[in-house]
């Protein structure tokens, strides 16, 4: 049960901490001169961090890294959560360059971050957790070594994704990114229209409730949108994302449902954890209860993309698959 | 009676020479575990760096701040646990009773587990933590296994049980605390060194540099107690008092020694016994024991991190050695014809 | 060992203290209480029934009914599984403590946990097992293997399995396989999580499939156990005064051991890893029956499910509307029950 949750909340911290503190990324996107003057940023624990030149050798932690990677900046060094081959955010990038730092969570080889030489690591910050990914409680003290090499700065982890990928793409320009490339520009405006069709579709079908769950063997997790920034997205888009009424105390990322009370809310539509999707998906089916939810008995589940996103290209494509599901619901199902 | 001294003292050369060759040995194994990782660094590199004889920015970053602390934490557990288990096998005059077989180290595990799960305890206060349970678990021991003194094996089966039964509760904790990522846990379960802060080894450095005096004097009494109980009655409660002492010393040992590494399997239980082979039993061999326990936990870390394709916990190599001590031990019981 | 000498007269004199009559009406008063357990088990819940539904689930079902569903297909079946888990732990409890004389014996002892999870996270690595369903007959077959294991190694030698070389046949054979264990589940996540999931040990998320899975085992286990009563009562006279009454010492002993391995085996494997029951259960009975194991082994057999079923149900009223797993109530309900039962003399007099 832990390790659900964990991975629901926990693994938030876990799956921020995964990301790989790619340092040094040898990005020299423009050499002029007005870059060379000293550098600061506004970090999401609201601290400024200084230094005297733009800093080109990055480590990031995964996801923050996809991050700067769709802006052209490349960090020199990753540490991952997990193996970077499954990290929804690593897994379609070319690293080639990339020295990975680590794929276990808490565990980084500051050794050869070391031999990287970085002058800056790039991590979201946590404030629940008062903590940037990768220097959670319970990480090998060896690990935290990494924040003797380099400064940290990251977007705080609040309500949006939206503000987090602005956040980011902040942090880019003043690395030195060209967000006027089009390549970079043309995934801001697929984001933008992917919005406005999700908008749109979410306003033709009036009354339709979805549920964002996490079904495990033991318990069925209900996502509480509160914690989980890209659900507070679709119902500031106007996506009625049911808010689950008793959320647990100590851990109020989720409300904990036994398996006996899975039919307690009846959404249109499930939103499922797409961390492990297939499986998490299977461990639902298997409950002699799961059927008793209208939505799950008329399979209409669509992928959750689970507080992993950072970057404006990957929530466009979330999002299309999002307003397809939304299109096909039906908002009167019995 | 010259004879008798002439050989006494050969005893004591040979004893002398053992000791030499095996902090020699431990030496070489700790300037070895800080020369290799992601990085190659020379012999003569690491002991001037972590010596402090030379400053070297880039040497000093990877020796002194990221292997020296891992080698210490391996060299000073071993170290413990090595004394510690000899302490309790001769007190208790027994090879099987070490405080990691009877229990006493899971009991130190896990209550350092439960005061960072349940009570989010800091450094300091998890090395009080492994001691308290260190010493719950041997008074539980004492209490369930004492029926007018301490029988040898009924004492060791009940040590097991209780072990057993503490490293079960470990696994309830940590299946349910969010705090750690499960490969964390592990640390509590089958121990493993670098993964504490800089507090608990600084405490446990601390303990081992008091103690180790202590019990070295403590030396002959502790003597005296081989001949058995009635010849040590004879002499009276200056030797209860060092009997007592002693066991005291090897439970803050080993308990400051969890609260750095976790549950390290087996290493006081071979420690001694190794110890005793090499130098003979003309010395209480106090010394050699802890050395050999560095060695081993030096030599089990060196395999966990860099010969095994992934990093493995510590404790994983050390229970695979122990395991077929513990079948050699059974060969040995058959022997004797002591089935209990 | 010394504590022979004081408790052999006991035992042959207490069954006669205790007269026949009272143990079996103590032992029918508690199949009345199993009974009433049974009732609360399938009655209570996170999600509130009423009886009538109840009554329906079971007369005139309907698959559409959430409320229906949760009494037929989830609290049946943990149930019987509780029933038929606790009766295995318990009475395999009774027998390992006294055929080892250790009073501490339980299936952690053994190698059986150890053993059934080696077994699970290497079927999970290389044929890629999932759900419960599938590795309750790795789990079984992990358990089999440590217990003949450590038999084998103890039994060499003259005098055969002694506790002593038990015990340390047990913690040999655990050390390898909970090494191999951590080290596959270092480097496998998918073997990690379920090993995670099934490490609790928990009554909720088994269905009826593990009830028909491990079922026939633990009947047919309960069957053979029920009648090595009179060998476990010779074996606690010690070994030479068992011999001299001519038990064959070896097949005895070899008896018990694959009973004990098939109850424990299918129960771990059906729920997990229970600690508690098994350890503490056995004494309680022997608290009330006195040392003769024709009265021990069938009251374990109705104690345990009873002390299983209740610590269940309290897990899932305690935290509602969620659960507590059961092995974790037993764990904070055990503790002051096992201390006490230490601090009572007789444990130390097995």
């Amino acid at each position: 049960m832990s390790y659900v949750r964990r991975v629901a909340g926990g693994a938030i911290a876990a799956l921020l901490a995964t990301t790989l503190l790619a340092a040094c990324g040898t990005s020299e996107p423009n050499d002029d001169a007005a870059k060379s003057g000293p550098w600061s940023f506004v970090s999401g624990n609201g601290k400024t961090v200084t230094l005297d030149a733009t800093p080109k050798r990055i480590i990031a932690s995964g996801a923050e890294a996809a991050a700067l990677i769709s802006f052209g900046i490349k960090p020199v060094g990753i540490y991952a959560t997990g193996p970077v081959k499954d990290d929804p955010n690593l897994k379609d990038l070319d690293l080639s360059g990339i020295t990975i730092l680590g794929q276990t969570w808490g565990q980084i080889d500051v050794e050869k971050a070391a031999s990287l030489k970085p002058d800056l690591i790039v991590a979201d910050w946590w404030p629940a957790e008062k903590a940037y990914s990768g220097f959670e409680s319970g990480v090998k003290a060896s690990s935290k070594k990494l924040l003797d090499l380099a400064p940290v700065v990251g977007i705080a982890q609040g309500d949006s994704i939206e503000k987090l990928a602005q956040g980011y793409e902040k942090l880019a320009v003043s690395l030195g990114a060209d967000v006027k490339d089009p390549k970079i520009a043309a995934d801001k405006k697929s984001f933008e229209s992917a919005k406005a069709a999700f908008e749109k579709a979410v306003k033709a079908k009036p009354g339709l409730t979805v549920l964002a769950v996490s079904p495990s063997d033991d318990l069925l997790y209900v996502a509480n949108p509160k914690y989980a920034p890209e659900l507070l997205d679709f119902q500031r888009w106007g996506l009625d994302v049911i808010n689950p009424d008793k959320p647990d105390k100590g851990f109020p990322y989720w409300e904990n449902l036994s398996w006996e009370n899975a039919d307690k809310y009846q959404p249109d539509l499930l939103l499922i954890d797409d961390r492990a999707y297939a499986s998490t998906l299977k461990q639902g089916e298997k409950q002699p209860t799961w059927n008793n939810i209208k939505a799950a008995k008329a399979k209409a589940y669509v992928p959750w993309p689970a507080y992993w996103m950072h970057t404006y290209g990957e929530y466009a494509d979330q999002l299309t698959q999002l307003t397809a599901a939304i299109q096909k619901a039906d908002p009167d199902l019995t | 009676m010259t004879a008798v001294v002439a050989g006494r003292r050969t005893r004591r050369r040979r004893a002398g020479t053992v000791t030499v060759a095996l902090a020699v040995v431990a030496f070489a194994l700790f300037v070895l575990t800080m020369m290799v990782g992601s990085f190659y660094v020379s012999a003569w590199d690491v002991i001037t760096s972590a010596f402090h004889l030379r400053d070297e920015p880039s040497v000093d970053f990877i020796v002194r701040d990221l292997r020296l602390p891992t080698a210490t934490a391996a060299l000073a557990v071993g170290f413990a646990l090595g004394v510690s288990g000899m302490l309790f096998q001769k007190l208790l005059g027994n090879p099987l009773a070490s405080p990691d077989f009877v229990g006493i180290s899971s009991g130190a595990s896990l209550f350092a587990v439960s005061s960072i799960i349940l009570l989010g305890a800091g450094s300091a206060m998890v090395s009080a933590s492994a001691l308290a349970g260190a010493l719950v678990s041997a008074v539980l021991i004492y209490l369930l296994a004492w029926r007018d003194g301490i029988s040898g094996y009924r004492f060791i089966l009940i040590g097991i049980g209780l072990s057993e039964f503490m490293l079960s509760i470990i696994g309830y904790l940590v299946a349910h605390a969010e705090l750690y990522e499960a490969r964390q846990a592990m640390t509590w379960l089958v121990g493993t060194v670098g993964q504490a802060g800089s507090t608990e080894l600084r405490t446990l450095l601390v303990a081992l540099v008091v103690l180790v005096p202590v019990a070295l004097l403590l030396q002959r009494p502790l003597r005296v107690l081989e001949l058995g109980d009635d010849t040590a009655n004879a002499l009276g409660a200056r030797v209860e008092l060092s009997r007592l002492a002693l066991i005291a010393v090897s439970i803050v040992l080993i308990g400051f020694a969890t609260a750095v590494a976790g549950p390290v399997m087996f290493v006081a239980l071979i420690a001694g016994p190794i110890a005793q082979r090499m130098v003979g039993h003309s010395g209480g061999g106090i010394i050699a024991a802890g050395l050999v326990g560095s060695i081993i936990v030096l030599g089990a870390d060196l395999v966990a991190q860099h010969v095994v394709p992934v990093a493995l916990p510590t404790g994983v190599i050390t229970g695979i050695i122990g395991a077929p001590y513990l079948i050699w031990l059974l060969a040995t019981v058959n022997r004797e014809g002591r089935g209990g | 060992m010394t504590l022979l000498e004081t408790s052999a007269p006991r035992l042959e004199t207490a069954p006669r203290h205790r007269p026949g009559a009272g143990l079996v009406a103590g032992l029918v008063v508690l199949i009345g209480v199993l009974l009433v357990v049974c009732f609360f088990s399938i009655t209570l819940g996170s999600r509130g029934v009423g009886v009538p539904t109840i009554w329906k689930a079971f007369t005139d079902f309907d698959p559409a009914s959430a409320s229906e569903t949760v009494i037929r297909e989830m609290r049946v079946p943990r149930t019987l599984i509780g029933i038929l888990a606790g009766a295995a732990l318990g009475v395999s409890g009774a027998i390992l403590q006294g055929v080892t004389r250790n009073p501490l014996a339980d299936p952690g002892i053994m190698g059986i946990n150890a053993g059934a999870a080696a077994f699970i996270v290497f079927g999970i690595m290389v044929v890629g097992v999932q759900g419960i369903g599938g590795y309750v007959w790795l789990a079984f077959l992990g358990a089999g293997v440590a217990t003949v294991t450590v038999y084998g190694i103890a039994s060499f030698g003259r005098e055969g399995a002694t506790p002593v070389k038990l015990a340390l046949a047990g913690a040999a054979v655990t050390a390898i396989l909970s090494s191999l264990t951590s080290a596959i589940v270092m480097t496998n996540a998918d073997a990690l999580n379920e090993l995670r999931f099934w490490q609790v040990g928990s009554l909720a998320g088994r269905y009826m499939p593990v009830f028909w899975q491990t079922a026939p085992f633990i009947v047919l286990g309960l069957f053979v156990a029920m009648l090595t009563g009179r060998a476990l009562n010779g074996l606690a006279l010690g070994e030479d005064l068992a011999l001299a009454l001519g038990q064959r010492l070896r097949r005895t002993r070899l008896v018990m051991f694959v009973t004990v391995a098939v109850l424990c085996g299918a129960a771990t494997a059906a729920c997990g890893p229970i600690v508690f029951v098994g350890l503490v259960v056995p004494h309680l009975a022997r608290f009330i029956c006195g040392p003769d194991y024709r009265w021990i082994l069938p009251y374990s057999l109705v104690l345990t499910p009873i002390v299983l079923l209740g610590a269940d149900i309290i897990g899932r009223l305690v935290v509602s509307p969620g659960e507590l797993q059961v092995g974790v109530v037993l764990g904070v309900l055990g503790a002051p029950a096992f201390i006490a039962l230490v601090r009572y003399r007789s444990l130390a007099e097995l």
